[in-house]
């Protein structure tokens, strides 16, 4: 059984519908889930938050079904770009475990395929997109590593936007032949979930093959969010980790000469 | 050799309030299938759906449907599945979802996968149980599980 993840469940404030939530999600077989929280920077002069610490939510994290670990939770931030100065803060984006931009021109979605460090790209699934999707900026995020996402939950709400969905979602299959593709939900409430293989089925719909709709829920998944972490850990060579005790309280017991403190302390 | 395949889905119902699942009646499913698949795929849908689909199996404890379809088309059938949120039962609307566990080429198969099933489930609930009297009630119907009795045969403890 191949790992499943959902990286789009809408962040409410309401502290136990969210709880809901994930449990529905460990109850379907999701073994990783992210909670995305959403910012429009053009509207009201909204800043990017810190996240709510993960380990807050749950004591316990609910096991996931099918396996005896429990479920992963992760943040993840979605700015809805319309102007390319959006893009200029980093350090809060070291906060979150995956970014993703939501593109309304077609200008921006050249730059957030080519240049934008951020791991996803949103299409648009209440609106028809107002532009098309070009072969050249497609390749280049390819090429770099970004996936693309089309989020079904908007379908399961209203007949309009199922529409739309399965248009800009066809859209893309056109300019992307199916790589590097991922389906997930927008969940809002614990009824609007469904399980990965009715929604590697649903990929048909959308233009996938049957093993593009498989992989478009397990392994482009898992390469999201190593995408993610390889971001913060700048090309994945150097892993910062917070370090407990301050090291010379350590070595002050042993009699080692100053020189030689600090190669130990580098080779750590 | 001339033999009429068929696919079953093995789905489970999703419901967040439990009791409403009591309530749980195979013509209810079977007509939320079919207007899904109308409304997902026109008349053509609803054509197939009306070829060969039928609600097999039901059980309202636990909320497993066993549906029957064509094997040409039980893709179609499947991909409308997630677009049902609610079922009418004796006029009252539940909200709910079907999640598909497993699909079989006959009822053997997915009885087989069901005993399966059933019996991670009462695993996952050992935990939760709250009376050592309910906990050798779930050790009790783990070992009892088999093909031979019938597919439902978890115990499932109300109010978990």
């Amino acid at each position: 059984m191949a790992v499943f993840m959902d990286f789009n469940i809408s962040y409410t404030t309401d502290k136990k519908r969210l709880q809901s939530v994930i449990e529905t999600a460990a109850h379907l077989g999701y073994s990783t889930v992210a909670i995305n929280y959403v910012v429009d920077l053009e509207q009201n002069k909204q800043e990017i938050g810190k996240p709510k610490c993960v380990s807050e939510l749950f004591d316990t994290f609910p096991i996931v079904q099918g396996k005896s670990r429990p479920i992963k939770v992760l943040n993840r931030l979605t700015v809805v770009a319309s102007r390319a100065a959006h893009f200029k803060p980093l350090r809060e984006y070291k906060a979150y475990d995956l970014v993703a931009a939501y593109p309304k021109t077609e200008k921006l979605f050249h730059a957030a395929c080519m240049e934008f460090t951020i791991d996803i790209i949103c299409v648009a699934a209440t609106e028809k997109q107002p532009f098309f999707f070009k072969r050249s900026s497609v390749n280049g995020a390819i090429e770099r590593g970004v996936f693309f996402e089309v989020s079904y939950t908007p379908a399961i709400r209203d007949s309009t936007m199922r529409r739309h969905t399965i248009a800009n979602a066809l859209n893309l299959m056109e300019a992307c032949k199916g790589k590097n593709v991922i389906v997930t939900s927008g969940a809002e409430k614990p009824l609007e979930l469904r399980g990965p293989y009715d929604i590697a089925n649903l990929g048909l719909l959308f233009g996938l093959s049957e093993e593009d709709g498989k992989a478009a829920i397990s392994t482009n998944c898992r390469a999201v969010h190593l995408h993610g972490e390889m971001r913060k850990t700048a090309l994945g060579i150097v892993h910062s980790m917070k370090n407990e005790q301050p090291s010379t309280e350590r070595w002050e017991k042993e009699d080692v000469p100053a020189s030689k403190r600090a190669k130990i302390e580098m080779a750590q | 050799m001339v033999r009429l395949k068929s696919r079953y889905l093995l789905c489970e119902v999703c419901v967040s309030d439990r009791r409403n699942l009591l309530l749980l009646d195979d013509r209810a499913i079977y007509s939320a299938t079919k207007t899904a698949v109308a409304r997902a795929h026109g008349d053509y849908g609803a054509a197939l759906s009306s070829l060969g689909f039928s609600v097999k199996y039901l059980n309202a404890h636990t909320g497993i449907v066993f549906l029957r379809c064509r094997k040409s088309h039980y893709r179609l059938i499947w991909s409308a599945l997630p677009f049902i949120t609610r079922l009418e039962i004796r006029g009252q609307r539940v909200p709910c979802f079907l999640n598909c566990l497993h699909v079989g080429g006959t009822i053997r198969t997915c009885q087989k996968f069901l005993v399966r099933y059933n019996t991670q489930q009462l695993h996952r609930m050992l935990p939760l149980c709250q009376s050592e009297a309910e906990r050798s009630e779930i050790r009790k119907s783990v070992l009892s599980c088999t093909l031979k009795k019938e597919a439902d045969d978890d115990e499932e403890e109300e109010d978990e």
